[in-house]
């Protein structure tokens, strides 16, 4: 048991030893920090597609979408239901987003959704601002501009309705906290201090907390397309709820032309904004009523010249499966749904609807995605190989570090063997030891290293302000607007386990010499 | 019990130094008495360290037998030869050898702890018995008040008495002493030896190397080691214990 006791005062008496302990501690906190960013950010892909696509999409391969969808819904939500939970219908177009007021202009993803179904098959709604503050307030009806005012006491109030959504968050919000930031700023239909006087409607005489304006549909947007993000990680919103927008998208006809007529201009009144928490959504993401959608673009159904009719079309239909329903075996049901479906049509289809039929495609939100999520995990692969082959290089490290200090204890090798000790004992010493350093250093590694990754938002925020240059995370590029901060307790254990056993073997060569040792050789060793 | 400890019949052992190969011992042969104080000396490099060695079993010869106790040492297996070495046998080197890492009471316990087994070790009699007994070894060396310090916070001196404390601590029968003096002043030596004899006086049977024919007057018999092998010269005091 001396081998316990030996190891452990070499390893808080030996210098050397803390080098050793270094350089295990660097490499686990390398490892941790590449495998919980790595692996955060596919958890992350996985998790934000999901939340964004929901489990199954039927999809037009084709911008002019495909009709009988709502045939479709019916079926599966009558002849499915036992597998599908819900099926909404959305239509993508691209256009041109413009704040009148401000003359801001930013491309956009137009998508047209059943706002009501919509945040049934997705996370989508998790991500409103308003919302959050005045629940039950967000919708893409026709709407108008909600101004602040005072009321009879000369307090400054909101409409009726939002103060009486507010009332309601307030008793639901568990999160003190959240309540006290609300009451610093109250008016959150501004969400920042400046530009304060755009929360009155400064055209009315009207000092009450009124809806003012023209009604128009409602718009929500991505948070990232009108907000100014701030780099704790928040926004500084310098539009107002209810602000007009104008949306300028292209119809296309059902044969996949443009109309020939100009651009489509549709007036809008910002309803919400939404964070994905996706860059690449978020920047340009523009969400609209389906209905509205379908019919500005032409995509709605519509009377020929011969008495029938061109049918509605829609780009997608986003199915949320019930729980505990296989992925696979549902998107397999719906699949052959489908064939079921398109067999039982009329038989005598329009030319444009059967090609269109035919670029159908059924896909699991994984299939989806899964040119980006495997180039993601391969991308981990490399980086852990690359790691791999620097652990290596410490335990190579470890083994030079191993065998300078058998080489300098190589005269106590021989007293312990002089008062009994085996060659065994001796190489246990160094062994122990070896991994009494790795376990220090390991240990250390993981802590700093779980650290680093918790608090490393802050920490770019921090080198941001020393120089914009140091930031690395670059939301455009990696498309989440956070580095992925999450250290799971699996992966510490394994990459501590994974630095003992390094430690260990690197230490197994000299620990054999210090046993092997022959101690008249050892104590006549100056 | 047999008068005699020990026996070296014909020792032989040679060394490789480069393509030449030395001879050191060429058939040494001793009988070691119970309770014997025995000087081995000899010119530098005649293998006076080397038969200490093969006594204590850490050396193996070439040729010839050794009986500790009528068991062949060399014989035996490297397990006894471990238990040899760890219980029968204690160690004093000229340049004291100790652990620097540990204290001086750490240092006196660690033949312990090299025998102790993981149970003993982990219900704590074995750690708490070796700390007992080492501390009573130093007292009677006269270190009791040293226990918690480093071997380099203490004179030469000093760290040979630890030393003795650690070769005795098992309560070995037969005491190894190579140049115990030699790397120590005049006053400071004759205190070490003064505590040989001591020990000697006391029925340790004591094997010590030694060039220094003034320190070599205190044993019971003085050997010289000439061409490799083994002469006997009568000692000053010329007693021999009667064992």
């Amino acid at each position: 048991m001396y081998k316990w006791f030996l190891a452990w005062r070499y390893l808080h008496t030996k210098l050397i030893a803390f080098f050793a302990v270094c350089a295990v501690a660097l490499c686990v906190f390398m490892v941790l920090v590449a495998m919980s960013v790595m692996g955060g950010f596919v958890d992350k892909v996985r998790e934000r597609s999901r939340g964004l696509l929901s489990d199954v999409i039927v999809e037009a391969g084709t911008m002019q979408g495909f009709p009988y969808y709502q045939k479709f819904i019916d079926v599966l939500m009558s002849d499915h239901r036992d597998v599908v939970q819900i099926a909404t219908p959305t239509i993508v177009a691209y256009g041109i987003l413009r704040v009148p007021d401000t003359t801001l202009t930013r491309p956009a993803d137009v998508r047209g959704i059943k706002l009501d179904e919509y945040v049934q098959v997705n996370t989508f709604g998790q991500g409103f601002h308003y919302d959050r503050y005045y629940p039950g307030t967000t919708h893409l009806g026709l709407q108008r501009q909600p101004f602040a005012g005072f009321d009879a006491d000369g307090a400054l109030t909101l409409p009726p309705d939002h103060v009486k959504a507010n009332e309601k968050w307030r008793r639901a919000e568990t999160d003190p906290k959240a309540i006290a930031d609300y009451d610093a700023e109250p008016f959150r239909l501004r969400g920042s201090s400046e530009g304060g006087d755009r929360i009155f409607d400064v055209d009315s005489t009207d000092i009450r907390a009124v809806y003012g304006g023209d009604a128009f549909p409602g718009v929500i947007v991505g948070c990232d397309m009108i907000n100014e993000r701030t780099r704790e990680g928040g926004y500084k919103r310098w539009d107002p709820r209810g602000i007009r927008m104008t949306l300028t998208t292209i119809a296309i006809t059902a044969s996949g032309n443009l109309t020939g007529e100009a651009p489509v201009s549709i007036p809008l009144r910002l309803a919400d904004d939404s964070h994905t928490g996706v860059y690449e959504v978020d920047v340009k993401a523009v969400y609209v009523d389906f209905d509205m959608l379908q019919k500005k673009l032409g995509m709605n159904a519509m009377p020929r010249g011969d008495g029938t009719f061109i049918q509605a079309r829609a780009k997608q239909i986003i199915i949320r499966l019930h729980e505990g329903i296989e992925l696979n075996a549902g998107a397999d049901e719906i699949r052959t749904a489908w064939t079921e479906f398109l067999a039982a049509l009329p038989v005598q289809l329009d030319l444009n609807d059967e090609r269109s039929l035919g670029f159908v495609r059924v896909s699991t939100w994984e299939e989806m995605q899964s040119t980006f999520i495997g180039a993601v995990e391969k991308e981990k692969i490399l980086m852990m190989v690359i790691l791999g082959v620097i652990s290596i290089v410490a335990i190579v490290l470890i083994g030079c570090v191993f065998y300078m200090i058998v080489e300098k204890k190589t005269r106590d090798i021989g007293v312990l063997k002089a008062l009994g000790a085996s060659g065994t004992g001796i190489a246990g010493i160094f062994i122990t030891y070896a991994a009494g350093v790795g376990a220090a250093g390991s240990i250390l590694g993981a802590g700093f290293g779980a650290l680093f990754v918790h608090y490393i938002n802050e920490i770019q925020a921090l080198l941001e302000r020393v120089h914009p240059q140091l930031r690395v995370w670059n939301p455009e590029i990696y498309s989440f607007d956070r580095i992925p901060n999450v250290v799971k307790p699996d992966d510490v254990i394994t990459i501590v386990l994974v630095a003992i056993t390094a430690a260990v073997i690197g230490a197994t060569i000299p620990a054999i010499i210090a046993g092997r040792v022959w101690p008249v050789k050892a104590l006549r060793y100056e | 019990m047999s008068k005699y400890l020990l026996h070296a019949r014909g020792i032989h052992k040679s060394y490789q130094m480069g393509r030449v190969s030395v001879r050191v011992l060429q058939g040494a042969s001793l009988d070691l008495r119970n309770g014997e104080f025995l000087v081995v000396m000899g010119a530098s490099g005649c293998g006076k360290s080397t038969l200490l060695h093969i006594l204590g079993g850490l050396d193996t010869p070439d040729r010839g037998t050794l009986e500790f106790d009528r068991q062949d040492v060399f014989t035996a297996s490297d397990a006894w030869r471990r238990t040899y070495r760890s219980l029968s046998v204690g160690f004093i080197f000229q340049f004291y050898h100790l652990l620097p890492e540990c204290t001086v009471l750490e240092n006196v316990m660690m033949p312990r702890l090299v025998k102790a087994s993981a149970m003993q070790w982990l219900l704590g009699g074995a750690k708490r018995t070796a700390r007992r007994d080492a501390s009573a070894m130093l007292d009677r060396v006269g270190l009791a008040e040293r226990l918690q310090h480093r071997p380099n916070e203490l004179s030469g001196g000093e760290r040979q008495r630890v030393a003795i404390a650690r070769a005795l601590i098992n309560g070995p029968r037969l005491l190894l002493a190579d140049e115990p003096t030699g790397n120590l002043d005049a006053a400071m030596g004759e205190e070490i030896l003064r505590l040989l004899v001591e020990l000697n006086r006391g029925g340790q049977t004591i094997v010590m190397v030694t060039h220094d024919p003034k320190v070599a007057s205190h044993a019971h018999r003085r050997l010289h080691i000439r061409a490799g092998v083994i002469e006997e010269a009568k000692a000053r005091n010329g007693a021999r214990p009667e064992r």
